[in-house]
């Protein structure tokens, strides 16, 4: 233990004109992402490209910050001790999901406006490719109680209720607990964690299947939650280790991280990377051996077209199971580049990116043209794609680094964060 | 009969005395000795001047030798030695092979570790020289010991002897092999 409070405290005030000019400048990109993306859809022809871009950078900031929420709560119900001194980055992430929820708003418009624009399964007269329309579909009947406008509408605003509320929770907890040390806020974060979790797990769940997975309602997969979990916790985890090189570089976690931080943190990237591969290979391999043509079809979407040649999403599927498991897998098996930050830095960067490719990967085959072909992968939806994701994370950034001059650098009353100053040492 | 010497051993009292006498150990470059505590000590590797474990190379070649081994199995079994339509599938794909190739992975690659461990750190062992040291049995409890082994190149009675002294050690005694 080598940084005093006063010594953080310090470094905190001289850092924090520097975070508000971030800040401002955050917000500023994120605003140019937003409003090219909005130039899109409006010089688009038919705005479909654009606005399921959208989706996915929605989609991926939003899982990222679901996963920082779930981070939270798994450390409070595991009483964990290494990692107090990044949880206060992540609760100062978690103030996005207001803004995430403003930002969800242009597609639930688009939902109400033009039901079936987005979601097929919105527009009871939209017709399916082959056979009739989605009202006189058998499979869209059956799962007319859940897919209706009315429930997802009401589903959504349920999940952000749950996620504004379980982080208000636990961040006021937290900081309360910078001013009067209290212990009771340890223990009443350990209570949210207890109801947080399942809360937590059925949101994003349920979040998945409605924002993502209904984009193809005829398809089944129980793995896709759990698909969708795997990925926000590894997007977190690989923000949390971006977040820690850039305050360690900074200067503000000098004296308070030490190698086996970025040990741990490695190591979990590292185990979710498994959970990740495990997961999507379970859902591939049960799919494939079953071979029912109410699943298979979504992965001959991203595989095949109509005349059974091989897509470009072929090979985006062959970049996720490579960029995605086998490089990060392997390189994270080396201690030395688990605890170098640097090296550690680079692996995380690569997981961003692959999530992303994966979240094309689920969402923009939806794409389709006239022979019910889904639209290639290299198009001009990729540039939508990165404007999006550029906007929406510009306002979560903005979000976090607004956060963040408002409380201490740490956790400094948490009764454990002496042992997560000297974790292993 | 004098017996042969195993080496030097030495007592200390409290962990910072040790630490610093390993540091003092290494320094003077010897590479044949041990830390004997009753407890796990965080950061002796380094005053001790350890290397990082070889066991997850071992652990590494177990894992590629698993995966491997189940591949092949399948393989060789479904596509060649005798061949069977199972559900209108291939006769081998990746595909069906990577669950028991997954776990054969696992399974060698926890041979592999646990196997490379006691290779390397020659367990079990039922007799060792210290055990005649008479103040040993405190290693159990509360005290701490530097062995240096004869063996060691820059092993020398006097000057080990008075290093160790030198760097705080107690009853330092010559050990029999």
């Amino acid at each position: 233990m080598s940084s005093t409070p006063a010594a953080t405290a310090t470094a905190g005030h001289s850092a924090q004109t520097t975070t508000a000019a971030t800040a401002s400048k955050a917000l500023t990109v994120g605003i140019v992402g937003l409003v090219l993306t909005g130039l899109g859809i409006a010089i688009s022809p038919d705005k479909h490209g654009p606005v399921m871009s959208y989706l996915v950078g929605f989609t991926y900031c939003t899982a990222i910050v679901i996963g920082m929420l779930m981070l939270i709560l798994i450390h409070h119900i595991v009483d964990a001790s290494w990692s107090v001194v990044i949880r206060r980055q992540y609760e100062h992430f978690i103030s996005a999901f207001k803004w995430l929820f403003v930002l969800f708003l242009p597609l639930m418009i688009f939902a109400w406006v033009k039901p079936g624009f987005v979601w097929p399964w919105m527009d009871l007269n939209h017709e399916l490719h082959g056979h009739g329309t989605v009202g006189t579909d058998i499979l869209y009947q059956k799962k007319a109680g859940f897919l209706n406008l009315g429930m997802f509408t009401g589903m959504t605003l349920a999940f952000f209720a749950g996620w504004v509320w379980l982080s208000s929770r636990l961040r006021k907890a937290s900081f309360t607990q910078d001013s009067d040390g209290d212990v009771k806020w340890t223990f009443m974060n350990r209570k949210t964690a207890a109801f947080g979790l399942p809360i937590g797990a059925l949101t994003l769940t349920f979040a998945a299947i409605y924002w993502v997975k209904s984009l193809e309602y005829h398809w089944f997969s129980t793995m896709y939650g759990v698909w969708f979990f795997a990925n926000c916790i590894r997007g977190a985890l690989a923000v949390g280790v971006l977040i820690m090189v850039w305050l360690l570089g900074r200067g503000d976690y000098k004296g308070i991280l030490n190698t086996n931080h970025f040990y741990s943190i490695g190591l979990l990237s590292f185990a979710f990377t498994v959970f990740w591969a495990y997961v999507t290979f379970s859902q591939y391999f049960l799919i494939w051996n079953a071979n029912v043509p109410e699943e298979t079809f979504w992965y001959n979407l991203r595989e095949l077209d109509s005349h059974g040649h091989t897509t470009q999403w072929w090979w985006v599927g062959l970049v996720i199971l490579f960029g995605h498991f086998f490089l990060p897998f392997l390189t994270l098996l080396s201690y030395r580049f688990k605890v170098t930050p640097h090296i550690l830095r680079r692996i995380v960067s690569i997981i961003l990116v692959t999530i992303l490719i994966d979240m094309c990967y689920n969402i923009l085959p939806a794409l389709k043209d006239d022979h019910g072909d889904s639209l290639p992968f290299l198009s001009l939806n990729l540039v939508w794609v990165l404007t999006s994701v550029v906007g929406v994370g510009g306002v979560c950034v903005w979000s976090y680094l607004k956060s963040f001059p408002t409380t201490k650098l740490i956790p400094i009353r948490d009764p454990r964060i002496s042992e997560s100053l000297t974790h292993h040492e | 009969m004098a017996a042969q010497s195993y080496g030097l051993i030495a007592t200390f009292d409290t962990t910072p005395d040790l630490y610093h006498a390993a540091e003092k150990v290494r320094d003077a470059g010897y590479r044949n000795w041990d830390c004997i505590t009753p407890f796990p000590v965080h950061g002796l590797d380094k005053a001790m001047g350890l290397k990082r474990s070889i066991v997850p190379r071992i652990s590494l070649a177990g894992g590629l030798t698993g995966f491997c081994t189940g591949m092949s199995l399948i393989a060789w079994t479904g596509g060649v030695d005798y061949k069977l339509i199972v559900g209108g599938k291939p006769y081998f794909s990746p595909m069906f092979a990577f669950p028991v190739s997954y776990e054969l992975t696992i399974l060698f690659t926890a041979f592999a570790t646990i196997g490379g461990m006691f290779f390397l750190n020659g367990l079990p062992m039922h007799y060792h020289p210290v055990l005649k040291y008479e103040h040993i049995r405190r290693g159990m409890d509360d005290q701490f010991f530097i062995v240096i082994e004869a063996k060691d190149p820059r092993f020398n009675l006097a000057n080990t002897k008075a290093l160790l002294e030198q760097a705080g050690g107690k009853n330092i005694s010559e050990l029999e092999a």
